[in-house]
């Protein structure tokens, strides 16, 4: 049997309150296993970014509980959910990733830095090359394409070897191009390295990268879709779910 | 992140309070009391028994009658060790040249001393020229005066000008005269100096004296001579100590407060990258340790950099502090280890003082935080700095009031000063809420064809009512303290000098003429009432001010209560003061408003003690001063008393060293010396909180420029010009310095109103409010002219270059 990296339990969040009240999460249950790669999908307002940040321990769902990496996140203090993310989590936004003083070395062992571990430069140096920027190491965030950017997020996410790297939308401000350097990288992850993924994505293109497709509406989960995924395939599927009448 | 290129400003604020708090505690420090040096020979000075009281700190020590000089001098003599016991006798003598006492030394106590030729020893003073005074009629005067031996000198004493002849020349200050004159002159003694042998230890020296004395008086040896500096040297000391506390304490908060301001801004405009941090993984702990080590950082950088400005800078201030007469001529800055500690501690203590809260705000960013894009600012005002700034503004008006209501000036000034305070903190504390409704209130003024720039300032300020607020603040604290402590200054300055003219029932006034004090021949040759004032002592109420100094004014009874409008009496007659032995006292001094019937000892200037009989008691606000004494008993006992004043009905030709002036013109000019001081310490004052301002003003606008760089460069993408863009900018800090200056006008006023009630409620007749407008417009000028440039410069260097939108 594989083993969950992260488990989601009836996860319910919602913001603001009154006649302001948003249920961003009306009850998601699901779990994402060990060295696969999933694809979050569903319309603007469905609660991808909500998932991903409960997921993550960003964000505390009103009910429900996370767990990751065998750890539950629902009773753990401010400072040790800090910790936790810091050691076995991953993030990286769709844009405004890196710390725009520090050089792209300096934003990858950050983490490290902030453990009180001092970097092992080779370890640095070698993030940096996985992600193909051995070059750019001493270069500025404003020195660096939008795709180099997301590179250096992606080498700073994996820096602490994390149990589970979570992306949302970590293409969305790229080009095609630049994007599938980016998809190609975390698929190499996952195949060579057997880490554990999770991506928002729009693209259909995109999501065909991953192994698995979740499918969010209203804040539920309304599909998933497994097994050889193509762009196309991606695409006519979620046409035929968001076409269905509203759950 | 936080790095410390971002912190320029910080650093700038906190290395300039370090200077400043180090200059000024080396100049405290180096403030100490210098042995005269008419002493400095003397290594064992016993000195007579020390007065002191509230009213009159720096009084005259109790002197020595003749008896009891003449035993103890026979007796400290005798002590082994001691080769020689001189009395050093001072009295008021000054040499007349050309028929008018020399301007030089203008301002120098000691150029109108006199002192007998025996205590010359004492300074080891020699003669330059000529030969020491042996008769009455010989002098020995400053080389300074020009004069030659052998030339005839008119000498003033308080008796009045007497023919002299120069017997010789010294260089030091004063004259000296033969022994038998100055006891004449000066029959009691308040030093008599110890010459030692060479293998002599003082310290041993001193402890014999200390028997002989048995308490009537102190030894002093080394630098605790310093106690026998004259008595204006030590007033104009306290006077410099009060100024420099003064401006070391400001200059600390106003540190605090323009630093706090920064890192403040600092945080507000690093949210995100906060958020980010704490998003990859940094504890809200781990944040605030960054703050808390990164002001450190500053502070002690910052603090290194003051000190040596500060040490720089003490030397230069030191002398500009002697010129205004902030300190004696003696005054000699030196570099003591404890002033250094201090300053260097200064810088790092402020610093995390000023970071506190914004490190506390920075805990608080939420990592998710890093994914909203626009800056939107949070509230304006923390629920914190509401009830902070509630309650200082609360704390003020109280304190307004309880001014309107003082009962006398004194108590008017105590209760001003933390309505002042209070009043401008809490008002700068709260500026943010004032800052949005008052910008655009202010708006439509500036508002010109198609309205652009009026729409983008009415939403910049709304958007942006902290960045504002931090401009604002300083403008208003500058501004409200400005305006306030000028205000209130200019404002009873002249209620005083109305309350004196008030008190006179006299047209025309008899003033010295560079002389500390009018002769006995200058007061005889006119008609009108004269005060001659002598300091006597009484026996204190505790050990902690065992011997009491009591101003007793020697009168005329019959003139002085013709031109005096404020005497009341309450018991017994003014005219049955006459005769030796007789006094009139003040109800609070007598402790009763009925005549009684013991006698009140007193110990006057020959160090005799006489049990006087009280004729009258009269109300506590007839006269300034304690005690009336008959005017000849004061002459009695103290040859060398000098008139103050004598009020006339008539103008006359003023005699040798005396002038006229009419009342109004003597009102201004009593307190002149002493509002000139007040006046030069409150521009010194308002100059370092102004210096701060514009370092605060300067330093958020800069940061505000760095940070809205974007959408400045977008504005222009919109198809602004680059003059439209600018303007934009311009307008904006303009807008908030007038915010600044408005909002600080307001407390101002309220302030100076309360304060004119009081004031009013005091002497009974409308006061007019005086707001010194040169200070106003010199500081909000400043401001603007800061606000301006730190706008406008870095948005017109911005928009040169040619390059586009730069996302992050
Ligand atoms: N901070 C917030 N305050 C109030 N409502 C919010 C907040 N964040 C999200 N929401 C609401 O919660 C719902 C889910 O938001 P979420 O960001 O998870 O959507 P999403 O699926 O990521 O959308 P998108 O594809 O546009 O990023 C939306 O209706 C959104 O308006
Ligand atoms: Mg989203």
């Amino acid at each position: 049997m594989t083993t969950q990296t992260v488990t989601l339990v009836g996860l319910r969040a919602v913001y603001g309150s009154g006649n302001r009240r948003v249920t961003a999460l009306d009850g998601v249950t699901t779990s994402f296993a060990e060295g696969t790669f999933t694809a979050v999908m569903g319309p603007s307002g469905s609660g991808k970014s909500t998932l991903l940040h409960c997921a993550a321990g960003l964000d505390r769902p009103v009910e429900g509980s996370v767990t990751v990496d065998g750890i539950s996140l629902d009773r753990l203090s401010e400072d040790d959910l800090t910790r936790l993310r810091r050691d076995r989590i991953g993030f990286v936004f769709q844009s405004f990733n890196l710390i725009s003083s520090l050089t792209a070395a300096q934003n990858v062992e950050l983490p490290l830095r902030l453990a009180g571990r001092r970097p092992p430069t080779r370890d640095v140096a070698a993030a940096l090359a996985a992600v193909g920027l051995t070059d750019r190491a001493g270069h500025r965030p404003a020195e660096l394409s939008g795709g180099e950017q997301q590179r250096v997020a992606v080498a700073r996410a994996l820096i602490t070897r994390p149990a589970v790297l979570f992306a949302d939308e970590p293409t969305g401000a790229l080009d095609s191009a630049t994007s599938h350097q980016v998809l190609r990288l975390l698929r190499g992850l996952v195949d060579d390295h057997g880490q554990t993924v999770v991506m928002v994505t729009h693209d259909p293109a995109a999501a065909a990268y991953a192994d698995r497709i979740l499918l969010l509406a209203d804040g539920r989960l309304a599909d998933e879709l497994t097994g050889d995924l193509t762009a196309s395939s991606v695409a006519a599927r979620i046409a035929a779910t968001t076409a269905e009448p509203a759950w | 992140m936080v790095s410390v290129r971002r912190s320029t400003g910080a650093f700038v604020a906190v290395a300039i309070g370090v200077a400043l708090v180090a200059a000024t505690m080396l100049l405290l420090a180096s403030g100490r009391p210098q042995t005269p040096e008419r002493l400095a020979r003397a290594a064992v000075v016993v000195a007579g028994p020390e007065a002191g009281s509230p009213a009159d700190p720096f009084p005259p020590d109790r002197p020595w009658s003749a008896s009891r000089t003449a035993e103890l001098v026979a007796r400290l003599a005798a002590l082994p060790g001691v080769a020689a016991a001189v009395p050093d006798r001072t009295f008021y003598a000054q040499p007349l040249v050309d028929g008018r006492p020399p301007q030089l030394h203008g301002q120098r106590q000691d150029a109108h001393e006199g002192h007998g030729w025996s205590s010359a020893r004492l300074g080891g003073l020699t003669l330059a020229a000529g030969a020491p005074p042996r008769r009455p009629g010989e002098v020995v005067v400053d080389t300074a005066l020009g004069l030659r031996p052998g030339a005839p000198v008119t000498l003033l004493t308080a008796a009045g000008g007497q023919p002299y002849t120069v017997t010789g020349l010294l260089d030091a200050p004063g004259v000296h005269v033969a022994d038998e004159v100055a006891t004449a002159l000066a029959p009691g003694v308040r030093a008599i100096g110890l010459m030692l042998s060479p293998d002599a230890d003082p310290e041993r020296v001193a402890a014999a004296a200390r028997e002989v004395l048995g308490g009537d008086g102190r030894v002093v040896t080394g630098d605790g001579r310093g106690v026998l500096e004259p008595r204006g040297d030590a007033r104009t000391r306290w006077i410099g100590m009060q100024v420099l506390t003064a401006t070391a304490a400001l200059a600390g908060f106003v540190t605090v407060f323009v630093v706090a301001a920064t890192f403040a801004y600092t945080v507000a405009q690093r949210r995100r990258e906060l958020a980010l941090l704490r998003a990859v993984g940094a504890t809200p702990r781990q944040l605030r340790r960054l703050l808390y080590r990164h002001a450190l950082l500053v502070g002690a950088g910052a603090a290194l950099a003051g000190l040596l400005a500060g040490a720089a800078l003490a030397p230069l201030l030191g002398r500009l502090l002697v010129d205004v007469g902030f300190e004696p001529s003696t005054f000699r800055v030196r570099y003591t280890l404890w002033p250094i500690a201090v300053a260097l501690a200064t810088g790092p203590v402020v610093a995390l003082l000023a970071v506190w809260t914004a490190a506390r705000r920075a805990a608080r960013v939420r990592p998710l935080e890093a994914l909203r894009e626009a800056a939107v600012e949070q509230r304006p005002l923390g629920p914190l700095r509401a009830t902070v700034g509630g309650l200082l503004v609360a704390a003020g008006v109280a304190f307004g009031f309880a001014t309107a209501l003082a009962g006398d000036p004194q108590q008017g000034a105590d209760r001003a000063l933390p309505m002042v305070m209070a009043l401008v903190t809490g008002a700068a504390v709260l500026a943010p809420v004032f800052v949005g409704p008052v910008t655009a209130l202010l708006t439509p003024t500036v508002r010109r064809r198609g309205g652009a720039i009026s729409l983008l300032l009415r939403a910049g300020a709304r958007t942006a009512a902290r960045r504002s607020g931090a401009t604002a603040a300083p403008v208003l604290l500058t501004v409200a303290f400005a305006v306030l402590v000028s205000g209130m200054i200019r404002t009873s300055t002249p209620v005083y000098a109305t309350n004196r003219i008030n008190a006179v029932n006299a047209e025309w006034v008899l003033l010295p003429d560079r002389a500390p004090g009018l002769s006995d021949q200058a007061v005889e040759a006119v008609s009108g009432a004269a005060v001659l004032p002598t300091t006597v002592f009484v026996d204190g109420d505790t050990a902690a001010e065992p011997v009491r100094p009591l101003t007793a004014l020697g009168i005329d009874p019959a003139t002085f209560s013709a031109a005096n409008r404020m005497l009341t009496v309450v018991a017994g007659s003014l005219s049955d003061l006459h005769g030796e032995g007789t006094t009139v006292v003040k109800a609070s001094l007598a402790g009763t408003t009925t005549l009684p019937d013991r006698p009140y000892p007193v110990v006057f200037a020959d160090g005799e003690r006489v049990p006087l009989r009280v004729v009258a008691v009269v109300s506590d606000d007839s006269f300034p001063g304690d005690l009336l004494l008959p005017r000849a008993a004061v002459r009695g006992h103290d040859p060398s008393a000098l008139t103050d004043a004598v009020y006339l009905s008539s103008p006359i030709a003023p005699p040798a060293g005396a002038r006229v002036v009419d009342v109004a013109t003597w009102a201004a000019e009593v307190d002149r010396a002493e509002d000139r001081l007040v006046w030069l310490a409150t521009l010194l004052l308002i100059g370092v909180t102004a210096g701060y301002g514009g370092i605060a003003v300067v330093n958020t606008l800069l940061m505000a420029a760095a940070g809205r760089a974007r959408d400045l460069r977008l504005l222009r993408l919109a198809g602004a010009t680059r003059r439209q863009v600018v303007r934009l900018v311009a307008v904006e800090s303009a807008l908030v310095v007038a915010v600044g200056a408005a909002l600080g006008g307001v407390v101002a006023l309220v302030g100076l109103l309360s304060i004119r009630a009081g004031l009013a409620e005091q002497v009974g007749a409308p006061v007019d409010l005086v707001v010194p407008w040169s200070v106003v417009g010199g500081v909000v000028g400043l401001c603007l002219l800061l606000a301006l440039a730190s706008s406008g410069l870095p948005a017109w260097r911005l928009l040169r270059r040619r390059s586009t939108v730069h996302v992050e």
